[in-house]
């Protein structure tokens, strides 16, 4: 990332800002949009068919609330998503659209269909009652919309599949030329799809149970007909997001599989091989027992049972989306660049003639180290290399990381980032040089240095 | 031109697949789709706040009217709301791909302002919504219910500076410095004079949008529609004759305050005469509806010849200011370009020169060769103490092979109290047989 200036999130980091607005978009692009309008698509459907007035305005009722959080935060988080990759790693994400452009572009396309049907369908339900010949005109918009939305998932999915498999896609190494068609159509693309749609069919069945439960205080006998018929797509969609999954994870490459662990948890909790095991079980079963629960005595589940089933869903989604994130590394495009934004291909260069020397932003007095620059170019170097994951002194604090270590022993551990110890980081990339700076950077963060150098 | 900066070029061809003409395609659905999202985000910014307006004022008077009007601007705000999002997303899309380096590098310096454009924006969507599936429901609360109206528009207007700071900033990389903020590129005479104009013009085209929507409105059979409809037309002539005019007058100051190599490049273009064109039609719009100014119900023809011209206009606008963004960014660009293909084979020299030397050539011990790779020695040193204890000092415990292969797994670093600073991470990726060797190669250390 020598070609961008720097920006810093203190304390808590960029990385963490990104999770926060990445993981409300799953939640509710998986829910709301692409799980929310086949399942209720499905129940308008059942609706007229039974003639069922109460079930249609049930259904318009958890529309609107899909319909909220889908415009309002669910696609401007997804934007969000776009523009935080922008500003942690511009190279990565420049990349990606230049492979992926048109795919975008046709994904966005679809996002135009999917946007005006959704407003189409949920400004004019009132406009078609049922019992008219219009509702039939009316569930085919809400059927056009979701087949758009699952559309627009399965392009992402593809780009996301893409940086954890991209399989034999550069036809040359210099210049880069990419196989447009292999990038598509990537070892994991299709298993993900396959698991990422059956999750948000059930994620989102699980959603309208529970906001079944609080419409129909007043309906025991709707709430029953509503939680059985939205329990019976949850229960549809669980094995079929278990099997794609597991073929999912066969994609993996070794390496990933290997980071599961840690990913799950943390690396230190993970040194406890139940532990990750145990995390995602209980997660698994509260969501089960809660679906269980309000499934078979859907008129007396308690407020808990129903908060019990959405908590267990979004700690599974969250966690799974924490999983995929991490096994990649130390990549963020497997095997073409690392999570910090350097290309393998480029590592040679820099090691030989240097990092700093490449950096645009970087003032020209610390192209070169020197005695006296030292600190402040292993400063940049930090910068450039190490605040993709780490702070200073907040989350991740490479401050605690290097605490009571000498430069000396900082210097050495530089050398051997992307190792078993830490299988996850990439290499440092620089001069022997610059590795002296950085490591007397990193030193000075705890030493009596430390005031000059933060501001 | 010289320039402090110049951030090189993505290593990866644009996405042409060696068709020249998809960069006509790239840069005309550029314009296309950026006026389409311009003009939803116009709507957007004059609706929502006319709509508090006549909230208020019918609040005040008690004029059911002025209420509905005020319902009905609703309707387009959240359709230009939930569009104009979505097709600011196309230009979004083009401008990252076609000007990577300079508009990423804009994204940064404006950081964390930046992120407003996503959170400033959700509250705005929250409130705006709040403000009108609570119609009803406030109706005897209206101090309540203008509040939310009113923090709505705030926020809608506070992102248009940090869209504007970012735009201009990335298309004048010859003004770029170090340390450059978004508080610097927002408070800068180019960017005020450019912010200035969009609102005035966001005014504008919410005026024809007014009368066009009063012009249906008053065709409805319901009697308060046609009574607000012709409000609606009446504010709308306001509003677009009032900001055009002001317009005549911050556009060239806005013109001006750009670099003078863009300027020149802009001339050399022909451009001016697009500026020309646009006068000349908007004046033509001005003239049509000053004499139809008292006239409520004002003939279709001279409805439909308003928005036309200014459709007109607005297209011719918006490729005038695409010529001077490439005027302005082309010569950066192509030194960007030119940059990254020098590193590119710089990188491919080192790169080949790299495998070759990759052969195996460390001799020793496979225990200690194993060591290293796995990146043991990174912390070890084989005799002397580099982070954790020397292997020579491990040597000393005697511990079995299992007992070394189970502290790498899971280490016990009250075992080195010494050590205690720096405890080992547990390695749980080394696969166990070459953990052997290793552990073979440690205890033959003497």
């Amino acid at each position: 990332m020598f070609d961008y200036p720097i920006f810093d999130m203190p304390l808590i980091g960029h990385r963490l800002l990104f999770a926060f607005d990445a993981i409300i978009h799953v939640f509710i692009s998986h829910g709301a949009a692409v799980g929310g309008s086949i399942v209720l698509a499905l129940a308008q459907y059942f609706a007229i068919k039974d003639n069922d007035h109460k079930f249609d305005e049930l259904a318009y009722k958890i529309l609107f609330t899909f319909f909220i959080l889908a415009t309002a935060v669910g696609a401007l988080t997804g934007i969000g998503i776009w523009v935080h990759v922008n500003i942690i790693n511009p190279a990565a994400i420049g990349a990606l659209l230049r492979v992926f452009f048109w795919k975008w572009f046709v994904e966005w396309i679809v996002f135009n269909i999917e946007m005006v049907f959704l407003l189409w369908w949920f400004l004019t339900w009132q406009k078609y009652p049922l019992g008219t010949p219009g509702k039939r005109f009316h569930f085919k918009l809400g059927a056009t919309y979701a087949i758009s939305s699952w559309f627009t998932m399965a392009i992402i999915t593809a780009i996301l599949g893409f940086m954890m498999t991209p399989g034999n896609w550069l036809k040359s190494e210099f210049p880069a030329r990419p196989d447009y068609l292999a990038s598509l159509f990537n070892p994991s693309w299709f298993p993900s799809l396959g698991f990422r749609t059956f999750f948000s069919i059930g994620w989102a069945a699980a959603a309208a149970m529970v906001l079944t439960w609080f419409f129909t205080k007043e309906d025991e006998a709707l709430r029953e007909k509503a939680i059985r018929f939205f329990g019976k797509i949850l229960w549809v969609s669980v094995p079929l997001f278990l099997l794609f999954g597991y073929w999912y994870y066969t994609q993996f490459p070794q390496a990933a599989k290997d980071l599961f662990a840690i990913g799950a948890v943390t690396r230190n909790l993970a040194s406890n091989p139940i532990l990750p095991w145990m995390l995602n079980l209980v997660l698994a079963a509260i969501a089960l027992l809660g679906g269980i629960l309000l499934y078979t005595n859907p008129k007396k589940a308690p407020l808990a049972v129903a908060i019990a089933l959405m908590v267990g869903c979004m700690g599974l989604l969250a966690e799974f989306e924490r999983v995929r994130e991490f096994v990649r590394k130390p990549y963020i495009i497997y095997g073409y660049m690392y999570a910090n934004g350097v290309r393998v291909m480029d590592v040679p260069v820099l090691n030989r003639d240097g990092f700093l020397k490449r950096a645009t932003f970087v003032p020209d007095e610390l192209k070169t180290v020197t005695a006296s620059n030292k600190v402040v170019a292993g400063r940049a170097l930090y910068e450039m290399q190490c605040r993709y994951c780490h702070t200073i002194n907040g989350v991740n604090a490479i401050k605690d990381r290097v605490k009571n270590w000498d430069e000396k022993a900082i210097y050495s551990r530089i050398g051997s980032l992307n190792s078993s110890a830490t299988p996850f980081m990439p290499p440092f990339t620089g001069t022997d040089a610059e590795r002296g700076a950085l490591a007397a950077y990193l030193a000075s963060l705890n030493g009596p240095a430390a005031h000059a150098v933060q501001h | 031109m010289d320039f402090k900066f110049i951030p090189g070029d993505i290593p990866l061809p644009l996405p042409t697949g060696g068709l020249e003409f998809l960069h006509y395609i790239f840069h005309g659905l550029l314009v296309v789709s950026w006026v389409v999202h311009i003009l939803f985000i116009n709507v957007l910014l004059g609706a929502s706040l006319a709509s508090v307006y006549f909230n208020k004022r019918g609040a005040r008077e008690n004029n059911p009217i002025l209420d509905r009007v005020a319902y009905l601007l609703t309707t387009p705000v959240t359709i230009s709301e939930n569009m104009g999002a979505l097709w600011g997303v196309a230009p979004l899309l083009l401008i990252s791909v076609l000007y990577t380096p300079l508009f990423y590098s804009a994204s940064l310096m404006n950081s964390p302002q930046w992120l407003h454009i996503i959170y400033g924006n959700i509250v705005a969507f929250l409130c705006s919504y709040l403000y009108k599936y609570s119609w009803n429901t406030l109706r005897e609360n209206k101090g309540l219910h203008i509040t939310i109206g009113t923090m709505s528009v705030l926020l809608f207007y506070t992102l248009p500076p940090v869209f504007m700071a970012t735009v201009q900033l990335y298309i004048t990389p010859s003004t770029w410095n170090h340390g450059q903020n978004f508080w610097d590129a927002l408070f800068r005479a180019d960017t005020l004079f450019r912010l200035a104009h969009f609102y005035l013009a966001s005014f504008a085209v919410s005026g024809v949008f007014m009368l066009l929507y009063g012009y249906f409105k008053r065709k409805s059979s319901d009697a308060t529609d046609q009574a607000a409809g012709a409000i609606l037309i009446r504010t709308g002539k306001a509003w677009f004759i009032v900001p055009t005019v002001l317009n005549f007058f911050i556009g060239p100051l806005a013109l001006f305050h750009f670099p003078n190599y863009g300027l020149e490049a802009f001339f050399n273009h022909g451009y001016h005469w697009g500026i020309l064109l646009t006068v000349l039609l908007a004046l033509y719009a001005i003239h049509i509806l000053v004499k139809e100014f008292k006239n409520d119900d004002i003939p279709p023809t001279k409805v439909w010849k308003v928005v036309i011209i200014m459709v007109v206009a607005i297209v011719t606008m918006a490729s005038i200011r695409h010529g001077m963004r490439v005027a302005l960014v082309s010569p950066v660009m192509a030194a960007s370009v030119a940059k990254s293909e020098a590193f590119q084979k710089e990188a491919k020299e080192a790169y080949e020169a790299a495998k070759q030397s990759h052969l195996p050539s460390t001799t020793g011990p496979r225990g200690r060769i194993l060591a290293e790779q796995h990146g043991c020695l990174g912390c070890h040193g084989e005799r002397e103490r580099v982070i954790g204890p020397s292997y020579a000092e491990i040597a000393k415990r005697a511990y079995t092979p299992e007992k070394i292969l189970a502290l790498v797994r899971q280490p016990v670093p009250s075992n080195w109290p010494e050590y205690a600073q720096a405890p080992m991470p547990p390695m749980a990726t080394v696969p166990e047989a070459e953990l052997r060797e290793i552990a073979n190669w440690i205890n033959g250390i003497k």
